[in-house]
């Protein structure tokens, strides 16, 4: 089997909630073993942020467990000494450390770049706070939809007629820093390999985000403009929306892009009538377009709707809801949903890697974690505690397999 | 040293996810040679934004198959085979260079019934799950702003390119990454995918409020946002100096739920009358995620970003531009002057293939 890029490459993995992890888990699907530490009393969040009928819930989280396959879990309380110690250990044996904590909080606990290099010179540390670990903004927290709002891309976001800005509905700031800072720790050891110098990343999430957008600070620059909220019209072409398809919350996206998809669209919703209008007349009538449209679309099933049209050209597609997504036949015949067990929740359809490397072929490997489940293999198998130890750690609360007062939230 | 230095990225095709992925490609050190796409691939202010740094290129295919074969990464957004018909296979350029790292953006990927798909940003996104969950209930689903599942498809291409050619680096084996923008959105979808895998039940748009205190609100000079966990609800309830809110009924995250409308009004109130800077400040003292909507104007403004030295400045026809810069510190980035299209076609030539156009 061809070798994944990141195999060989070894992850400490101090990252909680959704940003990091999604890092993290990149990481681990292209090779990279990834090691998550959580403390006994500071989990990741994201364990028990849902109710969870039944025991440990806290290792059934299909939240946790949907970002954090690829992994190993050691649990490690850092604010004790003797977890810092072995965290420390860990970082000796290992490439590169990511965290995304509030940016004062590595240094307070005494690990921060400086530390970290005394135990590992070369090390590649990836920070990724909210808004960066400098600038008059470094204390604010941030999750996926502060910092969403904070770069810009709420502002552009809206129906038009209200005048509100919306919020993606995912808490999209999230991945996109992750695939940023799992791409800078990448940037990072190809530098190394041509320097033997680590590196400390400050990514702030607010600002990756904001790359998302790089044509409106264009416009704003130069031209002084305010964000336009133009619903799902395209600032160009015409027609272009989401049409309600027949069934309750279904919906059809089309773009027109030229005169002849026009013409093609009108023959395929039989609006003969309309087929001479050009570009300025769709424009001026758009709201009598999407009412012909939505006349036809709304009487047609979305899947055949789209058939229809893509067999004439026409750039449609059927809105794939939370839950169709998992049966749409293209991902199915592309093999994305993967079906892998995991020892403490029903199996169910997790995605494939999307970096689809067609040769290497990486595939799920491994489920996520349960909490601590790797501690006695990392601690005594890879830092040479010994046995005898693990009994004490876990009475003093360095290490554990249950989260202590573990609630919902 | 750049981290890219001494890397060579011919991007074919050049709309927005292959320009976008070399973007940060050229800012860290890669020699980028952008071969033009299709007339108006590109809108102005998005050539200012993504190909500052980059050699602009204009080559017949054959000159093209001699660079790609010259290249460490080769970028492309064609549809699929579109490649291949100009005879620049992907498999077929591995076959014969073993380290060259071939990235193929798509709204489908290259397989599957749907691979051929006609689709624009706002189709390939409704694919993607993301446009279900976004908007309000009772108005049709919205697409977010600046198209962003083809941002998404660039920002993964540059990320599965570094990487691979991370691999290429190590074990001398490329690859070919067959990226789609479906797939990228479709694996994203927080609680949302995996809920919906468990329950069989699609997640409704929630519009600005997800819950009473995860949501966004209208203050006094715009919109501001809160996103507190449970263990920040008692410091924002504190904040707000409203004492019934720090009862039971609110502090307990399960009692909490049956009153999340009346604890939204309370949050509506609270934000009426307050300013972006007065909510942002409360949050700082509070240690709880307080946001406030900003345009890109004020985020120029910003002294945060100013600080930061987040924006690079591009010399263009217009007067200077301001575009992010680069993505993260830590590593050296450079800013980049913008070219004319094929302007650069003799110099690449001669520093690729040692050859004159």
């Amino acid at each position: 089997m061809k070798r994944l890029p990141l195999e060989g490459v070894h992850v400490v993995d101090l990252s909680m909630m959704w940003a990091g992890p999604f890092a993290t888990h990149l990481l681990g699907e292209m090779g990279a073993e990834v090691i998550k530490v959580e403390s006994p009393r500071a989990w990741d969040n994201v364990r028990t942020l849902f109710p969870i009928p039944g025991p440990e819930p806290w290792n059934a989280s299909f939240y946790f467990n949907d970002y954090n396959r690829e992994k190993k879990s050691l649990t490690l309380d850092l604010a004790q000494p003797r977890g810092r110690e072995l965290l420390l250990a860990l970082v000796a044996k290992s490439d590169a450390v990511v965290e995304n904590y509030r940016a004062d909080v590595l240094d307070k606990l005494g690990l921060g770049y400086a530390q970290l290099r005394q135990a590992r010179p070369d090390v590649i540390l990836v920070s990724m706070a909210g808004f960066g670990k400098t600038g008059a903004d470094r204390e604010l927290v941030g999750f996926g939809p502060i910092v969403e709002q904070m770069a810009g891309l709420a502002s552009l976001t809206g129906y038009g007629d209200d005048g509100v800005p919306y919020k993606t509905g995912i808490s999209y700031g999230d991945p996109v820093g992750g695939i940023a800072a799992a791409s800078a720790l990448v940037l990072a050891l190809i530098r190394r390999r041509r320097t033997g110098e680590g590196a400390w990343i400050d990514l702030a999430q607010r600002e990756t985000m904001a790359q998302m957008l790089p044509e409106a600070f264009v416009a704003a620059s130069l031209r002084g403009e305010e964000p336009v909220h133009r619903g799902n019209r395209h600032p160009t072409w015409a027609p272009q929306g989401v049409y309600p398809s027949e069934g309750k919350e279904q919906w059809l996206a089309l773009s027109v892009r030229s005169d002849a998809e026009w013409r093609a669209l009108c023959e395929v919703i039989g609006a003969p009538e309309l087929a001479s209008l050009a570009l300025e007349a769709r424009r001026a009538r758009h709201d009598e377009l999407d009412e012909r449209i939505a006349a036809w679309s709304s009487a047609r099933d979305g899947a055949v709707a789209q058939e229809a049209l893509q067999a004439r050209g026409i750039a449609a597609a059927r809105m794939l809801d939370s839950d169709s997504i998992h049966w749409d036949p293209h991902l199915l015949a592309r093999e994305f949903w993967d079906f892998m067990p995991h020892p403490r929740m029903a199996t169910i359809p997790q995605p494939a890697p999307a970096w689809r490397l067609v040769e290497a072929n990486p595939r799920p490997r491994r489920p996520a974690p349960l909490f601590g489940e790797h501690n006695r293999e990392i601690l005594c198998g890879l830092l040479g505690v010994a046995e005898a130890e693990l009994t004490e750690l876990a009475a003093a609360g360095v290490i554990g397999d249950v989260p202590m007062g573990a609630g919902v939230g | 040293m750049l981290p890219l230095d001494g890397m060579r990225v011919l991007e074919i095709g050049g709309s927005v996810p292959a320009a976008f992925a070399t973007r940060w490609l050229a800012g860290y050190g890669a020699d980028v040679a952008r071969s033009e796409g299709p007339e108006g691939a590109l809108e102005r202010d998005e050539e200012v934004a993504l190909l500052p740094g980059k050699r602009r290129i204009a080559a017949s295919d054959a000159q093209l198959r001699a660079l790609a074969l010259a290249a460490d990464v080769v970028v492309e957004d064609g549809r699929p085979g579109a490649l291949a018909a100009r005879g620049l296979d992907p498999l077929a350029l591995r076959a014969e260079k073993p380290a060259l790292v071939v990235t193929s953006l798509t709204p489908f990927g290259q397989t599957g019934p749907h691979a051929g798909f006609e689709a624009t940003n706002l189709t390939a996104h409704a694919a993607g799950g993301i446009l279900s969950v976004t908007g309000v209930r009772g108005r049709p689903p919205l697409a977010n702003g600046a198209n962003q599942a083809l941002k998404l498809l660039g920002l993964e291409g540059f990320a599965a390119s570094v990487t691979a050619y991370l691999g290429a680096l190590v074990s001398g084996e490329g690859d070919w990454i067959d990226l789609s923008a479906q797939e990228c959105a479709a694996g994203m979808l927080e609680f949302h995918g995996p809920r919906s895998a468990v329950d069989g039940l699609p997640s409704p748009r929630l519009g600005n409020r997800t819950t009473a205190i995860w949501g966004l609100y209208r203050c006094l000079d715009g919109f501001a946002g809160v996103c507190s966990l449970q263990r920040q609800a008692r410091a924002l309830f504190e904040g707000m100096g409203d004492p019934e809110l720090l009862t039971p009924r609110f502090l307990d995250p399960m009692e909490r739920m049956k009153d999340d409308k009346e604890l939204g009004a309370r949050v509506e109130r609270f934000f009426s009358d307050k300013k972006k800077a007065e909510l942002l400040a409360l949050g700082l003292k509070q240690k709880v995620p307080f946001g406030a909507v900003m345009t890109p104007r004020e985020l120029l403004d910003s002294k945060a970003l100013a600080e930061r030295g987040f924006f690079d400045e591009v010399a263009t026809e217009d007067g200077v531009a301001r575009v992010p810069g680069r993505p993260f510190l830590g590593l050296p980035w450079r800013a980049g002057a913008l070219s004319a299209p094929g302007a650069d076609s003799a110099a690449v030539l001669r520093d690729w293939l040692g050859t004159s156009a």
